[in-house]
């Protein structure tokens, strides 16, 4: 809840007035979306209340058309850090005890998961930053490699579906 | 999800950060789900006896072999109702690396008595990223006999008439024993040292005593498999079998045969016998008694001649609601049986209800069973009820009973 209250706090404290005012009721709505994931044990809430958040973040971004923002690896990191406690915290809700240093080793996993993201995310910032100065061309490639990358994605997705359970 | 909106907003938007947001998710997708395997989990349970008795514990294993790696392996045993594990949780969750074997102990403990089928285990794996679940219910079927928890019973009752066999119980006829009967004349053939010296001197003449054999006896338990009244925490079923191996332990202890009979939708019985063997039939048969409903009338004709000795004693195990049953006592008793009945009784376990039409219902359902019970006893059949009192104490009720009452052909 404090992870997507602190992400939530990034575009709110930057929005314009008109934006805060919508913003804070959007926020409203994912807390109360995770609350409800937590607590009912709905899963499908989670990312509900993360599109929700993520979705307020790109409509202060374009509205506001702020220039290119360089806390969004930090948002990135946020983000996948939130889901995963927030998927973590259900796990433990079976109430089953586990081995010792079970919590501790997954708690390391998902730090080094946060700070994964937060790499990688700034140097796909930094490429975006070094698309912007050189023109189309780059532009172009950069397109391609997104598509060719969603494309290896739901390949790999697809050979696993049939063959996992 | 989050990925795939992300990357759409970010072409909507024109916003390459919405895409930076993107990346994380999508590859921790993709890593995720290229590395992921099934790990193979084998996993065998392992009973450390076949055989309990209510209410102790009994020791198991979960023996867990998993092939490849597993984050996180969750456990669950699928217990049926009646056993509970003693000791921790029914669920467990650990983790295997690849080839790895751990072992899982377990207590478990059986709150009845009955024949369980256990070593059902639900499997689930995780791989670390918490993207794939592999999940499998493994099925290893062991049967753990639960055995009804000992009832002391120092007294029982003794039938009325003995068989030819030696036992504990004094007959009433007369012949060769310990316990003195009478004093008779000498008759050529009888026995110096069963020459009453001292009568004799009185009498002037030979005098001889007599005494009663001991001898051994008949018993049928006759156990009511019509009908179930549930409580909380107990029900008329348990009670009739927990009393029945109490019953039958301590007639063979005595030396006397007993048989079986489960008389309801499903029929049941042995033939009577003596001995270690016949108390552990007695006690496997009685723990296959179950309430089969049936709406068929079913009177005792069904019961195979063999089973029921002349001279036995044939002791109902009831809750004396069925009727099929309570005519079946009767027509036994008609058929000139001595037949006592153990009364499980059922009113504490029947609520009276909230409104007064179900408070005047049960007032009504309590009087016709105290008539009943008149109409048995009546017929000579002494009916221990027994409820908050001890078993013991219950079958004392009968035995003043038929101590007093007379044995009528009816």
């Amino acid at each position: 809840m404090a992870c997507l209250g602190a992400l939530a706090a990034v575009p709110l404290a930057r929005a314009s007035e008109d934006v805060a005012g919508v913003g804070a009721r959007v926020v409203g709505i994912a807390v109360v979306a995770l609350v409800a994931a937590l607590v009912l044990e709905w899963t499908a809430l989670i990312p509900a209340a993360l599109v929700l958040v993520g979705g307020l973040y790109a409509a202060q971004l374009a509205i506001d058309d702020a220039p290119l923002d360089t806390a969004s690896p930090a948002f990135a990191a946020g983000l996948l850090v939130t889901a995963e406690l927030a998927y973590w915290s259900l796990e433990e809700r079976d109430h089953v005890q586990g081995e010792p240093g079970a919590g501790l080793r997954h708690a390391a996993f998902v730090a080094g998961l946060g700070v994964a993201a937060l790499l990688v995310a700034s140097v796909l910032l930094v490429l975006v930053d070094a698309v912007h100065t050189k023109g189309l061309t780059v532009d172009l490639l950069g397109a391609a490699a997104a598509a060719a990358t969603m494309f290896a994605i739901v390949l790999v997705a697809r050979g696993h579906g049939r063959t996992g359970h | 999800m989050v990925a795939a909106l992300a990357l759409i907003a970010a072409l909507a938007f024109r916003r390459p950060e919405l895409a930076i947001i993107a990346a994380p998710f999508a590859l921790v997708l993709a890593i995720g789900t290229r590395l992921a395997r099934d790990p193979k989990v084998t996993v065998e349970f392992v009973l450390a006896t076949d055989r309990t008795m209510e209410e102790t514990d009994v020791e198991a294993r979960l023996i867990v072999r998993a092939e490849g790696s597993v984050d996180r392996l969750e456990l669950l045993l699928d217990l049926p109702p009646g056993v509970d594990v003693a000791d921790g949780a029914d669920a467990h969750i650990v983790r295997l690396g690849a080839g790895d074997e751990r072992e899982i102990p377990i207590t478990l403990r059986c709150t009845s008595w009955g024949v369980y089928a256990l070593g059902d285990v639900e499997v689930r794996a995780r791989d670390p990223f918490r993207l794939v679940v592999w999940e499998e219910r493994l099925s290893g079927r062991h049967q753990l006999k639960t055995y009804p928890r000992p009832i002391s019973l120092r007294r029982i009752l003794a039938p009325v008439e003995t068989q030819a066999f030696t036992g504990h119980e004094v007959a009433r006829v007369k012949g060769d024993g310990v316990e003195y009967a009478d004093i008779r004349d000498f008759v050529p053939g009888d026995r110096v040292r069963s020459i009453n010296w001292r009568a004799s001197a009185r009498r002037q003449t030979l005098v001889v005593n007599e005494r009663h054999p001991e001898r051994n006896t008949d018993v049928v338990l006759f156990i009511d498999s019509f009908v179930d009244v549930h409580g909380d925490d107990r029900s008329t079923l348990e009670d009739a079998v927990r009393a029945g191996s109490a019953l039958a332990t301590r007639y063979l202890e005595r030396r006397d045969r007993v048989g079986l009979v489960g008389f309801g939708g499903v029929l049941r019985w042995l033939q009577p016998g003596m001995g270690l063997t016949q108390r552990y039939r007695l006690i496997e048969t009685m723990l296959e008694t179950g309430v089969e409903p049936t709406y068929t009338w079913r009177d005792v004709s069904l019961i195979p001649a063999r089973i029921l000795p002349p001279k036995a004693l044939v002791l109902g195990l009831t809750p004396l609601v069925d009727p099929r049953f309570i005519a079946a006592l009767a027509d036994l008793r008609a058929r000139g049986f001595d037949v006592a009945v153990v009364e499980v009784d059922p009113v504490p376990l029947v609520e009276t209800g909230r409104t007064e039409l179900d408070d005047l219902a049960y007032r009504l359902w309590v009087l016709e069973r105290e008539v009943l019970r008149a109409r048995l006893i009546a017929l000579g059949i002494g009916i221990a009820r027994w409820g908050d009192l001890d078993l013991e104490t219950a079958l004392e009720e009968v035995r003043t009973f038929r101590r007093y009452a007379r044995l009528a052909r009816v």
